[in-house]
């Protein structure tokens, strides 16, 4: 099912109604498989742009090249029947069964009745529905269920280029958080060209590859989250992604890529032996047990440090220590066993790095 | 009316009954083509108006005027052309159907999410396609609301088409008030009455089977949530 996205090209896009122009010279390229994210205030030009990738909005001048090709060759129809659409309203068909929905652009496309079932199923599996929910109707479906759908729709057809207008927007805090998490698995094991808008820059961060950040319709900058973080090109983009960069920057950065340190460790089973400070008390397995003070043997060891795995977010592990008032967490392999630890200090020193 | 000659009598019912089976037939005849030729106006006016505020008000201004001219006096002016005719009588029929009909079409294409709307052209619907797939389904429950009511005023009103001779349950009651007779009179009166309630529930019936989609809705109508 894997397959590569599109490469999508805009070159000098404007459009303009009446004398304004709501997009101004818009130049930007998004590479096969990746992820780019328009960020901005409303009335940046950032749903306008993303609708005149697949024709519902009309550019006044300039190029649109998906794989190289002129979309504006092609018969808008058919160039949308290869173009995922995702919008926040979700717009689901209310009168079609939740298989139907899905179903649609393959039924446009004239595949036939077992290849569309076969799709369906496959697609309710991927966005982790149960299959009981194929002959509901949208109007039985909560908000996060509906957006599921949505996704699925889009993506029935295997589009290499997909659209998404703040996908996650009316769905509460957790559940889109969850579908954000989502996003990115499909995303990523699919291989999808994406294109997505949004206003929230923490979105934004989280799922972009790129991120560009447009203002009255011009693109401000257009990098890596990182970059934006690190160094953002003029007021309004540091405005953008606020002051909390430093912590942003954090956020997307695992544990497992900072130097970390060696401990004393004792196996397990291996004698205290004599001497001053603290050991790291391992069990079977190398999993960490907890610290042991060499001068006081007749204590159970500590396990007050965190247990952090190689894939937790920089954040999220100062947040742990802060937390938790100690100076160090253990930092452990996806099995559970010892890899080093991390000290505040050390988290510093990477914030340091990002200003 | 003699006196103590009773108000129904089943007698002349009973050896009518030949006779009250064609006026049936004929007034859901006459019903019929009314609804129908209504209908295959409205749909494409109200397609045209649904997004033209101000032609939109013209159409129902047009359509107002004509439901207000009273069916007696419509029939009279129309008879120097087309005579007493089923074409008379239809004029006036289809005339007093256009204005439910054509604002019902243009409240359901209006009750189509704008969003559904988008998502249906986002996704590589034709702009037809979009209309038979998705408008036209979505509407349906309002334009049917609108064809139920169209219909149960259309059978009232064939009654009155008796009087230019295109027969229906209305000839009966002509007949009971010429001959001063309250048979025949309260007969056609209750069956044009008994014939709307039918009708109407049918057409209920086609419409819930025509949008199985709308049943959670009902159930929650039905436990009075909102």
């Amino acid at each position: 099912m894997s397959r590569s996205g599109s490469t999508l090209e805009l070159r000098h896009v404007t459009k303009r109604y009446g004398g304004k122009a709501a997009v101004d010279d818009l130049t930007l390229e998004v590479p096969a498989g990746a992820v780019c994210i328009l960020v901005g205030p409303s009335g940046s030009g950032k749903t306008t742009s993303l609708r005149m990738i697949n024709r519902l909005v009309e550019p006044t001048t300039g190029e649109i090249l998906i794989d190289g090709a002129d979309a504006r060759r092609e018969d808008p129809a058919a160039l949308r029947r290869r173009i995922g659409y995702v919008i926040q309203q979700v717009g689901l068909f209310p009168h079609r069964t939740v298989a139907d929905n899905i179903a649609t652009v393959p039924r446009l496309l004239g595949w036939k009745g077992e290849r569309v079932a076969a799709r369906v199923d496959e697609l309710v599996e991927l966005i982790g529905l149960d299959r009981s929910f194929l002959p509901r109707y949208p109007a039985q479906l909560s908000g996060g269920e509906r957006q599921r759908v949505g996704v699925a729709r889009a993506l029935a057809a295997e589009p290499p280029l997909l659209l998404m207008d703040e996908p996650f927007g009316a769905v509460d805090p957790i559940v889109r958080e969850r579908l954000q998490d989502e996003f990115l698995r499909i995303q990523r094991a699919l291989g999808t060209t994406v294109v997505f808008v949004t206003h929230d820059i923490d979105e934004a961060i989280k799922l972009g590859d790129h991120v560009a950040v447009l203002r009255d319709g011009r693109l401000v900058q257009y990098a890596p989250p990182a970059v934006l973080l690190d160094s953002p090109a003029d007021d309004f983009v540091a405005r953008v992604v606020g002051a909390d960069r430093g912590l942003k920057r954090l956020a997307l950065v695992p544990v497992g890529e900072l130097p970390l340190r060696q401990a004393d460790t004792l196996a397990d089973g291996a004698p205290l032996g004599g001497g001053e400070g603290f050991v790291l008390r391992l069990g079977p397995d190398r999993k960490p047990i907890g610290w042991v003070n060499r001068a006081r043997p007749d204590l159970a060891p500590d396990p007050s440090s965190p247990i952090l795995r190689r894939s937790t977010r920089a954040r999220d592990a100062l947040s742990l220590l802060l937390a938790a008032a100690v100076r160090d967490g253990v930092v452990v392999d996806d099995e559970g066993r010892y890899v080093g630890v991390i000290g505040i200090d050390e988290i510093a020193s990477t914030f340091e790095r990002a200003e | 009316m003699t006196p103590g000659e009773p108000l129904v009598r089943w007698d002349w019912i009973a050896s009518h009954a030949g006779e009250i089976a064609t006026r049936i037939g004929e007034h859901l005849i006459l019903t019929g083509i009314a609804v129908a030729v209504g209908l295959a106006i409205a749909l494409p006016v109200g397609l045209a108006v649904a997004r033209r505020e101000r032609l939109y008000a013209g159409a129902v201004w047009a359509s107002g005027v004509l439901y207000t001219i009273p069916s007696l006096a419509l029939f009279a002016l129309l008879i120097p052309f087309s005579g007493l005719s089923v074409l008379t009588a239809e004029i006036g029929l289809v005339s007093y159907t256009l204005l439910i009909l054509v604002r019902n079409v243009v409240v359901g294409i209006r009750s189509v999410p704008e969003e559904v709307r988008d998502a249906a052209r986002g996704m590589g619907y034709a702009p037809r396609q979009v209309l038979w797939g998705v408008e036209l389904p979505i509407a349906l429950p309002v334009i049917v609301a609108g064809l139920r009511v169209a219909t149960v005023s259309t059978i009232g009103l064939v009654t009155v088409t008796a009087l230019i001779g295109q027969g229906g349950l209305g000839a009966f009651i002509l007949d009971g008030i010429q001959r001063f007779f309250s048979t025949p009179l309260i007969l056609g009166a209750v069956l044009s009455v008994l014939l709307a309630v039918v009708i109407d529930s049918a057409l209920a019936v086609v419409e819930r089977a025509l949008t199985p989609w709308r049943e959670p809705e009902r159930a929650l109508a039905r436990i009075g949530a909102t």
